[in-house]
């Protein structure tokens, strides 16, 4: 398994970012993304960190634990500063390198664009770090709701979410069984030409699909079983709340914003 | 070749929240040509510990010996895949493993990319498929037509024609009727003594440990409980309870025969006809009307 990257992985906690409702969290980190974007001065850049990182924070996640998981996010945040510093031609000339002339507007440029690209992944990172996909999806159709009214399938599509999200593991689980079996029986999927590890993956993608089909139909049978009609008239299992602390949160958010609005030039 | 572990220790994702001890100190030492059986609780670490056996994975700490192949966390043996060659897995639900078009080929998968030669891979399998109590007529077919009990021998046939020396086994009956589950022990049994293959079975099942296994090692949660001969350490009932395992039932047949008749007959791996005989003797001499 890739152990590196944490994208999407949920790590248990009781922190007060674990226990909030998980639609506060999907609204707020989604207007902190567009907000991010209005971002144009030190000081508005500051309180959006400020903001990300006491949320960090406050997760009690282990720092070190979630910079590591951001590793192969690093690369892309320095690729994209260096691209800037070369190619953004404004402000007065830095330095040179061998014949490149190094503005200060590129730097400023690619600092500005890197931060704003941490900021991101950061705080998208966070919702993912601590909500369960069973809460997102529950909030999801909770948010898709008025859809229904233009007959739109919102549970069936919340249902396809949550089932798709059960079974990632899963099959992540059978996908290491099954690569370790075939390396039992000599199968190298790590070194030898290009060529010949494409054609290592046939006894890897084989059994995992006729697993994935069984499994599929398994469960279809078992729903079935158990008198499962979609979404209409179905009461919930967990119920969303909002509680006093997700209006705290509105509000220091709200604040956040307006600080960011203040501090920005125009 | 030999197998020793000397204080093994494997952590999975560590140095992450989910880090989780699945082996702690283990050492053991199982000479060539033994049957062993590695007993243990759900969660004692006996599927991390078979997949040392063939450096699927290393261990985090501690040293793995595999006859002159050696394993510690820094290096890994540069023949990896010869010692694969010479280490045989057969893991649990085996059948999960096949895919080729044919049973024929799928069998061949496993010699092949070890390099065995095409005509000696067509003996190998004529060896082969009587051995796991299949019909040469499957040959061609598509495994995936085949039952589950079959299914099941023809991912054990695939492992067999490599023909390694030491042959691991994780619960390989898990799942099949009473029959299938004996005919299947039986053929590794006589693959054990005839072939002199060193046998590493990992099992829930008391009763095969105690039928086939010259040593038995007992884990609980990755380290080792119990060490020694299934005779001694399946008689010790109460420390067997204390890890969530039973005793055979032959051995609590023996503790409530001497509660009841107050005859103690002791165990020693006889049969169940052997068994019968001495319960019969027994209570004759104590004079207990028939």
């Amino acid at each position: 398994m890739n152990n590196s990257l944490i994208i999407g992985q949920y790590v248990p906690g009781n922190s007060i970012i674990h226990r909030l409702d998980p639609r506060t969290k999907i609204t707020i980190i989604f207007s902190f993304v567009i907000f991010v974007f209005f971002a144009n001065s030190v000081p508005s850049y500051g309180i959006l960190t400020l903001f990300a990182i006491i949320t960090t924070l406050v997760t009690r996640i282990p720092l070190r634990y979630i910079l590591k998981g951001l590793t192969p996010v690093w690369f892309l945040i320095v690729f994209t500063f260096i691209l800037h510093i070369f190619v953004t031609k404004e402000g007065s000339v830095l330095f040179e390198v061998l014949t490149l002339e190094i503005y200060s507007g590129g730097v400023i440029q690619g600092l500005a664009i890197s931060l704003r690209f941490f900021l991101l992944i950061l705080i998208t990172s966070l919702l993912t770090l601590t909500t369960t996909p069973i809460e997102i999806t529950d909030a999801i159709e909770d948010m898709l709701y008025p859809l229904n009214k233009v007959k739109f399938p919102v549970h069936e599509l919340a249902l396809m979410m949550s089932i798709s999200l059960r079974f990632i593991p899963t099959l992540m689980q059978e996908t290491e069984k099954i690569s370790k079996a075939q390396a039992s029986r000599g199968v190298d999927f790590r070194t030898g030409p290009f060529k010949e590890r494409i054609k290592a993956v046939v006894p890897l993608l084989v059994p995992l699909f006729v697993s994935a089909f069984k499994r599929a139909e398994e469960l279809a049978m078992a729903m079935e079983a158990r008198g499962y009609q979609g979404g209409e008239g179905r009461s919930k299992l967990r119920q969303l709340k909002i509680e006093t602390r997700d209006v705290f949160v509105y509000i220091l958010f709200t604040c956040v914003i307006i600080g960011l609005f203040l501090t920005r030039t125009y | 070749m030999d197998i020793t572990f000397n204080n093994v220790n494997y952590i999975y994702q560590e140095n992450s929240p989910f880090a989780h001890k699945a082996l702690e100190n283990l050492s053991f030492h199982i000479p060539s040509g033994s049957f062993v059986a590695i007993v243990g609780h759900t969660g004692s670490g006996k599927s991390t510990l078979i997949q040392h056996l063939n450096g699927l994975i290393r261990p985090t700490k501690g040293e793995v010996r595999i006859g002159d192949y050696r394993l510690t966390h820094a290096d890994k043996p540069k023949n990896l895949k010869e010692l694969r060659s010479r280490v045989g897995v057969v893991f649990q639900y085996p059948e999960h493993q096949l895919f080729d078009e044919t049973v024929e080929k799928d069998i061949s998968f496993g010699p092949k990319n070890f390099g065995v030669m095409d005509r000696e891979i067509r003996k190998r399998i004529q060896e082969v498929i009587p051995a796991v109590g299949l019909s040469e007529e499957l040959l061609e077919r598509s495994p995936f037509e085949l039952s589950g009990g079959q299914m099941r021998r023809v991912a054990i046939a695939g492992v067999l024609a490599v023909k390694p020396e030491i042959l691991v086994l994780d619960e390989p009956t898990a799942g099949l009727d009473p029959r299938g589950q004996k005919e299947i022990m039986e053929m590794f049994y006589s693959l054990h003594q005839e072939e002199q293959l060193t046998t590493v079975l990992v099992t829930h099942s008391m009763e095969d440990a105690v039928k086939y296994a010259d040593q038995v090692i007992i884990l609980n949660k990755g380290s080792k409980y119990m060490e020694g001969k299934p005779e001694d350490v399946f008689t010790q009932q109460e420390a067997l309870n204390k890890v969530q395992l039973d005793v055979p039932e032959m051995i609590e047949f023996l503790y409530a025969f001497e509660q009841r008749f107050g005859k103690a007959i002791p165990f020693k791996r006889q049969s169940i006809e052997q068994l019968a005989d001495q319960v019969y003797q027994s209570l004759k001499e104590a004079g207990v009307d028939e």
